[in-house]
């Protein structure tokens, strides 16, 4: 209706605006600032001091967690992403309509469920007297210690991201143009090389939003590598934990953080270049 | 190859459903340390977690803050989605995308910035500061969810009430939410989930006033403790109910064209 | 002489730099049943929603019963719409949808229901009133949809291409349920389409749009048989468009041209036969001239057995001089 009025429209256009403006953008910008503050006597002051960036940035610890979640990260991206292709394959092209949809219906849950309990689970399936280890154990192997490792905090992160990745690239691949793939057998294309030269790259987008959003959620999870991978050495995660909970040092950790979502911001634009950019051959 | 790809599928759901599965199991397992083979069967730590005040606090601290951040989450994402579906605007991509962006935001980063901001405001401690946490993070899903079912709607319904009659509320209260009902509910639902699941916000901000999952983080960090276990299950339970829910709801059949 | 119900006077519609309506002048009597008829983006729709309130006019202004439209929003208007998908409420039985209007403008429960029950009756839908909407057919959703705009009585009626997704029987029988209506409560229709059929078989005057103008306003038979210009010539109906050496063009409709294997006189035209197409009752020939242009001629069937035309068979088109109709610019 081309009258609308005032009240009605600004009733549904302002609440996400003031949420957001005062309690996303607000404390993010907040913690900026905070970098350059004090901690005097367990106190913040403000000022206007480069202190807390000299002090962590001069820290050999910063700069090996820093390269330590990177890496891990990144390792993560690539793992999962390889670990979910072949069950998202399946989904896409080898299931009924109806089974996919189930499967995502299934796969959603363990997504938004707990996490912390699921990664305490796993600690004792892993554990030296747990489950696994048990289970090798009666076969006269191990006992293989999985825990307080990066193998660890790899089963954490696949436990995070795992259901994510394996939606995200189902769709994508559910997606591809069946047209193109018999195109590809008619010109003589084996099966693996239609799904190289054809299948992956139409499917390009899903396959590097999942890969991205498992870096992103693996570089910031904290609950995986201290639960599994023993939390030495730290990742930033926690590192920020350390600084806040023990030290009270908030603007050292915001420092750490904003290092954290620089890093992101950039990976994330890589990523959608990566996936949006350039034409199809 | 077809069957050892759904092989394959299947260790995936085998993998992403054993700890969820072994912590139900173990919950019921009378050994204090979980392995093979298993103990006996036991309502010990049930007994044991749901006789201490500290556990039922905290569970009533969770579903206060669940509620009052499901609802909140709700209604703001109701709005933006009623927003997008509806109006253009200069900068709606830009809007729309900030609506969007905390998910993108990792949590711990989120929790820090949450706890100093809110210290400043006073609200550090309180569940107050954790249920705005919580609306932050669950108003995108809830306007996911909401704009999802609004995209089903013929786009003339809204027209049509105005054209019989309905002034603008009218046609949101007798069309627009009527339609959106189910949308609305799985919204509910879900971001209702996502609180009560969350850790690391509410870790940061509350203080002794602890929801579920704080309470779990600092068991967690002392020794073995297989009330977790118990524990876990109730909370698995909770949020696999919410999530089912909300799935479900939103697979209504009809009401759509 | 009655007052006009609607008036269109200098309606202006721009979106941005695009002008959907350049400049309507129109009047609309009450009683009439008016199709507002054109090819997509001719600026039917959007006259129709103008006339609804659910658009506003960049210029000029639209006047119903004599007063100005120019404030009043669209739920304030008595301009109830039969939309192009129905758009019948899903979370609504068959009778709340009926009643939906009545509830607006804060009618009884009580009455609401029987002056719903009395439309649907009307509509020979007595028993449906507790059904859903999903459980209906195309053709009983049509008539939930006309009896949801009815039943508030209002002065005039809009629709905007209600048989579109109908199948074709459909039509033809929801036709004759449109026109009886009409008659019966002699109230305005006014009907948008794109389909000439329809606009002739219900339409007591069309009005023929194209590129946001009016073409030309008549009753079905005048603009069948005196297209005021090329595009209406071109729009309705069959016509063979030829240009004077003097650059003056005019029409001669497919069935005022006569068809022979034999050349019948000197202002006969040579043509090879090209195709035919089956029209129901008649046969479309398609002839290509030596020059290369196309002439439409319809015929019956028996003068087709009798030609018994092969692809590129020489055949005679002519016509009388009174078939000749002058087109206009425009």
């Amino acid at each position: 209706m081309p009258q609308t009025s005032s009240a009605y429209k600004y009733t549904w256009r302002l609440p996400i605006l003031i949420w957001q403006a005062a309690f996303f953008l607000v404390p993010l910008a907040f913690m900026l600032v905070m970098t350059f503050w004090l901690v005097k006597n367990y106190r913040m002051q403000p000022d206007f001091v480069l202190k807390n960036w000299d002090k962590m940035f001069s820290r050999g610890y910063f700069w090996d967690a820093y390269w330590l979640t990177l890496g891990r990260a990144t390792l993560a991206a690539i793992i999962v992403s390889i670990v979910a292709f072949p069950a998202s394959f399946a989904l896409a092209f080898k299931v009924s309509d109806t089974t996919r949809r189930w499967a995502v219906f299934f796969l959603i849950i363990p997504f938004f469920t707990s996490y912390l309990v699921r990664i305490y689970a796993w600690q004792v399936i892993l554990a030296e007297q747990g489950v696994i280890n048990a289970m090798i154990g009666s076969v006269g192997i191990g006992p293989v210690t999985m825990l307080n490792s990066g193998f660890g905090a790899m089963i954490g992160y696949l436990t995070l991201t795992l259901p994510l990745v394996v939606i995200l690239q189902t769709f994508s691949l559910a997606a591809v143009d069946r047209n193109l793939i018999e195109a590809a057998w008619n010109l003589g294309c084996g099966r693996a090389r239609t799904i190289r030269a054809v299948i992956i790259p139409s499917a390009r987008i899903g396959l590097i939003l999942g890969a991205i959003f498992c870096f992103i959620l693996s570089f910031g999870d904290f609950v995986s590598p201290y639960y599994l991978g023993g939390s030495k050495p730290p990742t930033l995660s926690i590192l920020i934990i350390d600084t806040t909970k023990s030290g009270q040092q908030w603007p050292r950790a915001a420092v750490v953080a904003i290092c954290m979502i620089v890093t992101l911001f950039v990976a994330a634009f890589a990523a959608i270049g990566a996936a949006y950019g350039r034409p199809k051959r | 190859m077809r069957a050892v790809l759904l092989l394959y599928l299947a260790a995936v759901f085998v993998f992403v459903f054993a700890p969820i599965v072994a912590s139900i199991v173990f919950s019921f397992n009378s050994d204090r340390f979980p392995t093979i083979p298993l103990g006996s069967f036991s309502m010990e730590w049930y007994v044991k977690a749901f006789s201490d005040e500290g556990v039922w606090v905290a569970f009533k601290n969770s579903l206060i803050v669940s509620v009052c951040a499901a609802t909140l989450s709700t209604f703001i994402g109701f709005a933006t989605a009623y927003t997008d579906y509806r109006y253009g605007f200069r900068f709606k991509g830009a809007y729309i995308a900030l609506a969007l962006l905390p998910p993108t935001v990792p949590l711990i980063i989120l929790a820090l910035a949450m706890l100093a901001w809110l210290s400043q405001l006073g609200l550090s401690g309180t569940l107050t500061g954790i249920v705005i946490a919580h609306t932050v993070l669950g108003a995108p899903f809830a306007m996911a969810v909401t704009r999802l079912r609004l995209s089903q709607m013929d786009p003339s319904l809204e027209a049509a009430a105005w054209n019989l009659g309905a002034s603008e509320w009218s046609a949101m209260r007798h069309v627009i939410l009527p339609f959106c009902l189910p949308a609305i509910l799985s919204a509910f639902c879900l971001t209702a989930a996502v609180s009560f699941d969350e850790f690391a916000v509410a870790w940061f901000v509350s203080g002794l006033n602890k929801t579920v999952p704080v309470m779990i983080l600092e068991i967690l960090q002392g020794n073995v403790d297989p009330r977790i276990n118990a524990i876990g299950t109730v909370v698995f339970l909770t949020s696999m109910t919410l999530v089912i829910a909300a799935q479900l709801l939103l697979m209504a059949k009809g009401k759509s064209t | 002489m009655t007052e006009p119900l609607v008036v269109f006077d200098g309606v202006v519609k721009r979106y941005g730099d695009v002008t959907a309506v350049k400049h309507l002048d129109l009047t609309i009597d009450k009683g009439e049943f008016v199709a507002l008829m054109g090819p997509s983006g001719c600026g039917k729709t959007t006259s129709l929603r103008m006339l609804a309130g659910l658009e506003d006019p960049s210029a000029g202004d639209i006047r119903i019963g004599g007063r100005s439209m120019k404030d009043i929003p669209a739920h304030e208007r008595d301009t109830p719409l039969v939309w192009q998908s129905l758009a019948l409420f899903p979370f609504l039985n068959v009778r709340e949808n009926v009643e939906f209007g009545l509830k607006m403008r804060g009618v009884s429960a009580p009455e609401r229901r029987t002056r719903a029950g009395d439309w649907l009756d009307r509509m020979g839908m007595k028993d449906f009133g507790a059904r859903r909407i999903d459980q209906l057919s195309g053709g009983q959703k049509q008539r939930v949809a006309l009896a949801r705009s009815l039943v508030t009585e209002p002065e005039m009626l809009l629709l905007d291409e209600p048989l579109s997704a109908l199948d074709a029987h459909l039509v033809i029988r929801m036709q004759g349920v449109l026109t009886r209506l009409q008659r019966e409560l002699g109230i305005t229709f006014v009907y948008v389409t794109h389909s000439q059929s329809e606009a002739f078989a219900m339409a007591d005057r069309v009005v023929i749009m194209g590129e946001g103008e009016i073409a030309q306003i008549g009753t079905p038979h005048e603009v069948y048989r005196a297209p005021a210009t090329r595009f209406v010539a071109e729009f309705v109906g069959r016509n063979n468009i030829f240009t004077r050496p003097d650059g003056r063009e005019f029409s001669v409709a497919a069935d005022r041209v006569s068809v022979a294997s034999q050349r019948p006189d000197d202002a006969a035209v040579e043509c090879s036969f090209i195709s035919e197409e089956f029209a129901g009752t008649s046969i479309v020939l398609y002839l290509e001239t030596a020059t290369g242009d196309e002439i439409k001629a319809s015929i019956d069937e028996a003068t087709l057995s009798a030609l018994d035309p092969e692809p590129g068979a020489t055949l005679w088109a002519s016509w009388g001089p009174d078939a000749e109709h002058e087109l206009g610019k425009g």
